[in-house]
């Protein structure tokens, strides 16, 4: 991780690093933004918007994995699609292997998205149930004029094993496979084009935990045979800090956090992080933190609250931080966007253990008065 | 456990009649759940542990039906045999004795009517409470289970809540006649995180507070470790383990349990090679193997015996329950 994230500091110092850097980043994001108009009424008249990404920046350098997490409707799957342009973003710039993903011609971005593939959750909504895995597996391969009948053949065959599947499998459709079958498929689909890099969104959400770590598995060796590069997009924090060298945390519609997998496992330094962090349930007692109860909802990203996006649900919040957008606070890769935090890290001297004790101790004296189990609120 | 369970469960086999056979879902289950004490019941999709807990309330769905086995519930000193009980009968333990929470709350509530509406309608059908105290009774619910801004909720309907708020409503629901015991079938699943730990939060405090038993239902093991006095492990229709919950983490037993917990991912396996996977997959009704239903996948299968022979559930240690030939030499 000591090469890892030349860009991303402030924008003159990212770009200087960045020219310095022996290989720029597979993927370069600079404030990617992808806005939904929310229309009403017969004239389709825009009444709002809806901020689903919201100025993010990350890169990854290839072979490396960088894990994106969060809760529902924080904008991370948007993130993922934005980067292939399945959905267009409305902003900010997304370069991979130093070309403009955005500028791209409809027939350029063709070419670039076999070199850029993406796995989704669902294996049974990803896979049309009325094409043999044959027609599913070969159809990229046609589009993209890759080999002829029995080339291809060959390479569906050798994507199915690779993803321990028998060759048989081609002659079969979706239905006859399990769930964990099924996502290997999805796998498999993506890799016979020998892409480079894969978003993977949520890929192991929907399977049983003995078939999880099956296919966790075959995506790290994949990772290793192939020197693939992943956006791992989940909302399972273990499952994440198991594969990823990097983890972005997301709240609606922005990175809040982001550091090394194990520097961020060990010292989250933003509130919410540690709050999201100490909620995990963990059959591991010495694994098991003083959990952090966050009050009320994630608030709608058409109307995110003014200053922090996070203040109105943090235990810290301070008059500043529903004014004042938070600046990133950077720590030899350990980027936080906080003020509270911040301030800790400067009066600790930039000693992130330190400072993420004391958000912590903070946070859990903050929460404890309410959430107690003492006598509740309603009874009053 | 208590002498006298709240909840007795014996032998309990539900099938499923189809054209492709007789489907055996639950197949031989007995559990116990004493009075305030909370029970998870853990498996993976398919194990039999939903269908488990419909039984209980006779509401498993034709073609399915309760075979054989007994189904006690302690009301007022009495025993009651759930799986024979007049369906008239019945309905009064439903909701009044025994409350019930669903994985997905939109659509367990009813979308055209108010959220108070439906928390009073429990609270008439079972209490024959009039319409102002039924409503007075919602209202009260709700600030129980910590619905913010209440008076302005018993008016909303489902839709207008968000999936965290709806849960504490199905809860609110659940409890509002102040039942014996709540079964609570993946509770949490569809919610994030940060919800998830309010939920868990709200349920352990009501426990606390109003000494409700809770058989709760789930595949996640962390969340068992955290809430739940006791855990048993189903699968394939049986249960293959059952202990106190400390003593089930820090020992397992059966070669599932122990494959389970070792395929969880965390930030401590980083860098230690692959996961360690449990192989092949979960087999579906029709093709339950013969003998111990888990020997096609277990590293520490002996043949004949374990294909052959159905393993019965023994107590290895105190309260420690295993099905398996081999749990002596497995155990650490």
């Amino acid at each position: 991780m000591t090469t890892a994230q030349p860009n991303a500091e402030g924008t003159a110092a990212g770009q200087r690093s960045a020219q310095e850097a022996v290989e720029p980043a597979l993927l370069a994001v600079e404030q990617l933004q992808t806005h939904f108009p929310i229309r009403k009424g017969l004239l389709r008249r825009q009444v709002g918007t809806v901020r689903a990404v919201d100025g993010v920046s990350f890169s990854i350098p290839r072979g490396q994995t960088l894990g994106l997490v969060g809760e529902s409707g924080c904008g991370k799957t948007t993130v993922g699609r934005s980067l292939l342009r399945l959905i267009e973003p409305t902003g900010g710039s997304v370069r991979f292997a130093a070309r403009d993903v955005r500028g791209q011609s409809r027939a350029e971005l063709r070419r670039l998205r076999r070199r850029m593939q993406i796995v989704f959750q669902d294996p049974y909504g990803s896979l049309n149930p009325r094409m043999k895995v044959r027609s599913i597996l070969e159809e990229g391969l046609v589009i993209h004029g890759m080999g002829d009948r029995a080339t291809r053949l060959e390479r569906m065959a050798a994507a199915l094993e690779r993803t321990g599947l028998a060759a048989a499998a081609l002659d079969r459709y979706p239905h006859e496979f399990s769930g964990g079958q099924r996502q290997r498929i999805a796998i498999a689909r993506a890799v016979v084009l020998e892409p480079e890099f894969l978003v993977l969104d949520e890929p192991v959400s929907a399977l049983d935990v003995s078939i999880q770590a099956q296919v966790i598995n075959l995506l790290a060796e994949l990772r290793q045979e192939l020197g693939l590069t992943y956006l791992f997009i989940s909302h399972d924090l273990s499952v994440v800090e198991y594969l990823a060298d990097q983890v972005a945390v997301m709240y609606l519609g922005r990175i809040v956090e982001s550091a090394p997998a194990e520097q961020l496992c060990r010292q989250p330094l933003h509130p919410y992080t540690q709050a999201l962090f100490s909620a995990v349930p963990s059959v591991e007692p010495s694994r098991r933190r003083q959990r952090i109860v966050l009050p009320g909802d994630v608030p709608s990203p058409s109307r995110p609250p003014s200053g922090c996006r996070f203040h109105p649900r943090c235990p810290l919040a301070e008059a500043v931080c529903r004014e004042v957008d938070p600046p990133q606070v950077d720590l030899a890769g350990h980027r936080v966007h906080c003020h509270v935090a911040g301030r800790e890290l400067d009066r600790s001297g930039g000693d992130a253990t330190a400072a993420s004790a004391a958000v912590a101790a903070a946070i859990i004296a903050a929460t404890a008065g309410p959430a107690a189990p003492s006598p509740p609120r309603s009874d009053a | 456990m208590t002498a006298a369970p709240l909840l007795a469960i014996n032998d309990l086999v539900t099938a499923f009649e189809t054209p492709a056979g007789r489907l055996p879902a639950v197949d031989g289950v007995s559990l116990a759940i004493g009075r305030g004490r909370t029970l998870g019941l853990v498996g993976e999709s398919g194990c039999g542990k939903s269908v488990t807990a419909m039984s209980i309330l006779r509401l498993v769905a034709s073609p399915g039906r309760i075979e054989s086995g007994s189904i006690q519930l302690a009301v007022d000193g009495e025993l009651l045999e759930l799986t024979s009980l007049p369906e008239r009968r019945l309905r009064e333990i439903r909701g009044g004795r025994i409350g019930m929470i669903f994985q997905e709350p939109m659509t367990s509530l009813n979308p055209v009517f108010t959220v108070g509406d439906q928390i009073a309608e429990v609270v008439r059908l079972h209490r024959r409470a009039g319409r102002t105290a039924a409503r007075a009774r919602a209202l009260e619910m709700l600030k129980l289970v910590r619905v913010a801004d209440p008076e302005q909720r018993l008016d909303a309907y489902p839709h207008q809540l968000s999936g965290g708020m709806r849960q504490r409503v199905m809860i609110a629901m659940a409890l509002a006649c102040e039942p014996d015991l709540v079964i609570a079938d993946e509770p949490t699943t569809a919610l994030d995180v940060t919800i998830q730990a309010q939920i868990l939060e709200l349920l352990a405090d009501l426990r606390r507070r109003l000494g409700t038993a809770i058989l709760l239902i789930t595949h996640d093991l962390g969340v068992v470790a955290e809430t739940c006095d006791d855990v048993a492990v189903m699968y394939a229709g049986r249960i293959v383990e059952q202990a106190p919950a400390a003593e089930l983490f820090s020992r397992p037993l059966h070669p599932y349990t122990i494959g389970l917990l070792a395929a969880r991912p965390d930030a401590d396996r980083r860098g230690s090679g692959p996961l360690t996977t449990i192989p092949g997959m979960v087999p579906p009704p029709q093709e339950f193997p013969s003998g111990c239903r888990f020997h096609p996948r277990c590293g520490y299968a002996q043949q004949p015996r374990c294909a052959a022979e159905v393993p019965p559930l023994r107590e290895i240690r105190p309260g420690h329950f295993v099905r398996c030939h081999f749990a002596e030499e497995i155990s650490p």
